[in-house]
């Protein structure tokens, strides 16, 4: 293997900071749902880069599994924003505040 | 104690007797409400089967020596005990029988005056519950066992006398019969309570043995006249009496059964199971016979002025359980327990003769019923003289004999005045009595005899034929029951050894026979007489015909109890510690939390992703704690 580990999670680090920094500075409720789709993938990255490390298969099949969790949450976020969307008419998190 | 003996008959066929009833009301509910013959089979049968089961076990314990007892430990704890099971004894045996024939009769008879009803089932589901509830009472083996079924049979007389709930009547007057009789339990029930603080159990046996002698004279007197309290609501005694009346909006089997026959007599049955316990305190049996005697001379005035015929009929029971109470308060227990029996078996009898008329005249007005020809329905109208003289003591039928004892009881008191009342309430009797029936005997000329021609009676033919033949056997027991007046007595008496009678007096008989002619005659003046106004001397005075109908304003005043001091002080104050203390209690409670709510809220963003930013920042600052 070329590439060492440490750049590995290097960037896996980078792409979860660039997950985070789009779900927390964006106002928009998709947006959030990428950014938390984005910080899942570098998260697959880290896995990836370990399994090879140490030469081990859990990492991979961890990987797989983070894969249809993501798809299934993304069906079930979008669904979720498009409901919002309807009773609302807004995608702004900043609107939704009834609890408060 | 367990019997000995690998199959025991008097233990099957005590739990036969009280145990069949109840499978046939499960049952009826259950399963077949939907077929009212079906239903009124299954409740026949399982009455039949403990009719049965009560004339074996009178039949085999005729000559019984002393109690037998079964029991089982029901609740134990600490030093109180208390134990479910049968207590058999001549009182309980012959209550249990005269309670099993009037209520197979009652039900045979019902066949006839209910048919075609929509709630057959349901009359029948009724009828079996009040036959368990009234056949356990009988042979409970402790007060508390007692007064479960003395206060199931409240229900069932709740759910009988409202039976047609649709009449607003007769709903009000279930509920009234309901809370008046609950008012007497209340005191019976803290009369329970106080044996059972100083007693530690409530076996009857005990409370009867010698045990009870222990108590101190204050405790016995309060004790008994809290149970008095229970007595004086289920007899419908003073002053409690006015449920009574009303309670014959019912139908008029159930005004037969259970609120002349049996029900109403449990109270007097209560006291007799207690008798030497009441006998213990002399200032209780006072009261008793105080009470008991004010309610049989009031009741039987309301009955001189009454048209309704069950309403009279009601009256005379509420004045002859007065008779009871003053015959066993007297000291003389087979006095008591005699004219219960008579009194069941006449006193069904009038009402189930009232029956017919009301069946075929729909209406119970008595004038009416004379007008329409009452006396052409043969049978009834003989059994109605029968059943009359019977309550007016006339000799040779069976009320003579009773009443005769009560009066001698009477008579050994040192107090004249007591026995002076008895007389006078024989008086009364035989004039209402005998007042009723002239006026259903000899009409009033000028009005044509409507409504009852030969072809509403072939109408009413098959329900007519299965009325008439409980009649003429309660009649044949009115007659001939009088004469086992010795035989019962020595029955009765058997195992507690006592000697019964009173002592003899000789002008007794005299005096009453001609009290009773009197009043017979004054009747006939009155009503009977060809040409008679049909006016009472009693209506005449408007006064006190104005205080009889009234009822002696008892309800009255307990409707201006209600009104001025019930609603507007106990429910005022009521009301208002509701709205004030209550509701603002809770209302404050829900208010501050509100508040506290807001105050923290000025915590919150509400934003979403200002959370996120949190959480991240917190979990990297954990980071670094943990890992560098």
């Amino acid at each position: 293997m070329d590439i060492p580990f440490g750049y590995v999670l290097a960037l896996a680090g980078i792409v979860v900071v660039l997950g985070m920094v789009c779900a927390v500075a964006r106002r928009n409720l998709i947006m959030i749902l990428l950014g938390v789709e984005v910080m899942l993938n570098g998260a697959a990255i880290a896995f990836i880069g370990a399994a090879l490390r140490w030469q081990q298969l859990e990492g991979q099949a961890f990987v797989l599994f983070i894969i249809a969790i993501a798809a299934a949450e993304v069906s079930l976020g979008l669904a979720l924003i498009v409901h919002l969307y309807h009773h609302t008419g807004s995608l702004n998190p900043e609107d939704y505040k009834v609890l408060k | 104690m367990t019997a000995a003996g690998p199959i025991d008959t008097t233990l099957v066929a005590a739990i036969l007797a009280t145990g069949m009833p109840f499978a046939a009301f499960v049952g009826i509910l259950l399963l077949t409400r939907g077929w009212p013959r079906l239903s009124a089979g299954l409740s026949m049968v399982a009455i039949s089967v403990s009719l049965l089961s009560a004339g074996f076990l009178l039949v085999k314990h005729w000559s019984l020596a002393r109690p037998i007892e079964y029991s089982a430990l029901w609740v134990a704890g600490g030093d109180i005990s208390i134990r479910f099971g049968f207590l058999i004894d001549p009182l309980s045996l012959l209550m249990l029988l005269v309670v099993a024939v009037i209520c197979f009769l009652v039900q045979v008879y019902s066949l006839g005056y209910m048919a075609g009803d929509a709630g057959f089932s349901r009359y029948y589901a009724f009828m079996s519950l009040f036959a368990w509830a009234m056949t356990n009472l009988t042979l409970a083996h402790t007060l508390l066992q007692l007064y479960i079924f003395w206060e199931l049979v409240g229900l069932a007389s709740y759910l009988l006398i409202g039976f047609w709930y649709e009449k607003f009547s007769a709903s009000e007057a279930g509920k009234k019969a309901f809370v008046m009789t609950r008012c007497g339990d209340v005191a019976f029930f803290l009369g329970l309570l106080l044996i059972l603080l100083h007693l530690g159990n409530l076996n009857i046996t005990e409370l009867n043995g010698p045990a009870a002698g222990r108590l101190s004279p204050a405790v016995v007197t309060a004790g008994a006249l809290l149970i008095f309290g229970g007595i004086i609501g289920k007899s419908a005694q003073f002053p409690l009496l006015t449920w009574l009346p009303d309670a014959m909006e019912g139908p008029t089997p159930v005004s037969a059964l259970l609120h002349s026959a049996t029900m109403v007599a449990a109270g007097v049955y209560l006291f007799a199971r207690l008798f030497p316990f009441f006998s213990l305190s002399p200032t209780a049996l006072g009261v008793c016979l105080a009470v008991g005697t004010l309610s049989m001379l009031i009741a039987s005035t309301m009955a001189m002025v009454s048209r309704d015929i069950k309403q009279v009929w009601a009256y005379s029971t509420i004045s002859q359980l007065g008779y009871m109470i003053m015959g066993l308060a007297a000291g003389n227990y087979v006095a008591g327990v005699f004219h219960l029996t008579t009194h069941a078996a006449f006193k069904a009898l009038l009402f189930l003769c009232s029956g017919v008329f009301i069946h075929a005249f729909h209406g119970n007005d008595m004038y009416a019923i004379g007008r329409q020809g009452g006396r052409r329905l043969r049978v009834p109208m003989v059994c109605l003289v029968i059943a009359a003289a019977a309550l007016s003591g006339i000799p040779p039928f069976s009320g003579f004999f009773s009443k005769e004892l009560i009066l001698g009881a009477l008579a050994d008191l040192p107090n004249p005045l007591w026995v002076a009342a008895g007389l006078l309430g024989a008086f009364l009797t035989t004039y209402y009595t005998f007042r009723l029936t002239f006026i259903i005997l000899f009409p009033a000329k000028g009005g044509p005899e409507t409504g009852y021609s030969e072809d509403t009676r072939h109408s009413h033919d098959s329900g007519y034929r299965v009325m008439v033949w409980p009649l003429m056997v309660l009649a044949g027991v009115t007659v001939f029951l009088g004469f086992g007046e010795g035989e019962i007595a020595r029955f009765l008496t058997a195992p507690t050894g006592a000697t019964a009678g009173p002592s003899h007096h000789a002008w007794l008989p005299y005096a009453a026979l001609s009290l009773c002619a009197a009043a017979l005659f004054l009747a006939w003046f009155e009503f009977g007489r060809r040409g008679a106004a049909q006016v009472g001397f009693v209506e005449r005075i408007a006064p006190l015909h104005a205080l009889f109908r009234n009822r002696w304003y008892i309800d009255r005043a307990y409707r201006w109890l209600l009104d001025h001091v019930v609603y507007r002080v106990f429910s005022r104050l009521c009301a208002r510690n509701d709205q004030k203390v209550i509701d603002g209690a809770v209302d404050g409670l829900g208010r501050a939390t509100a508040g506290a709510g807001g105050l923290l809220s000025i915590l919150h963003t509400g934003m979403v992703q200002y959370r996120l930013i949190v959480v991240f920042v917190s979990v990297a600052f954990m980071a670094l704690y943990f890992f560098v």
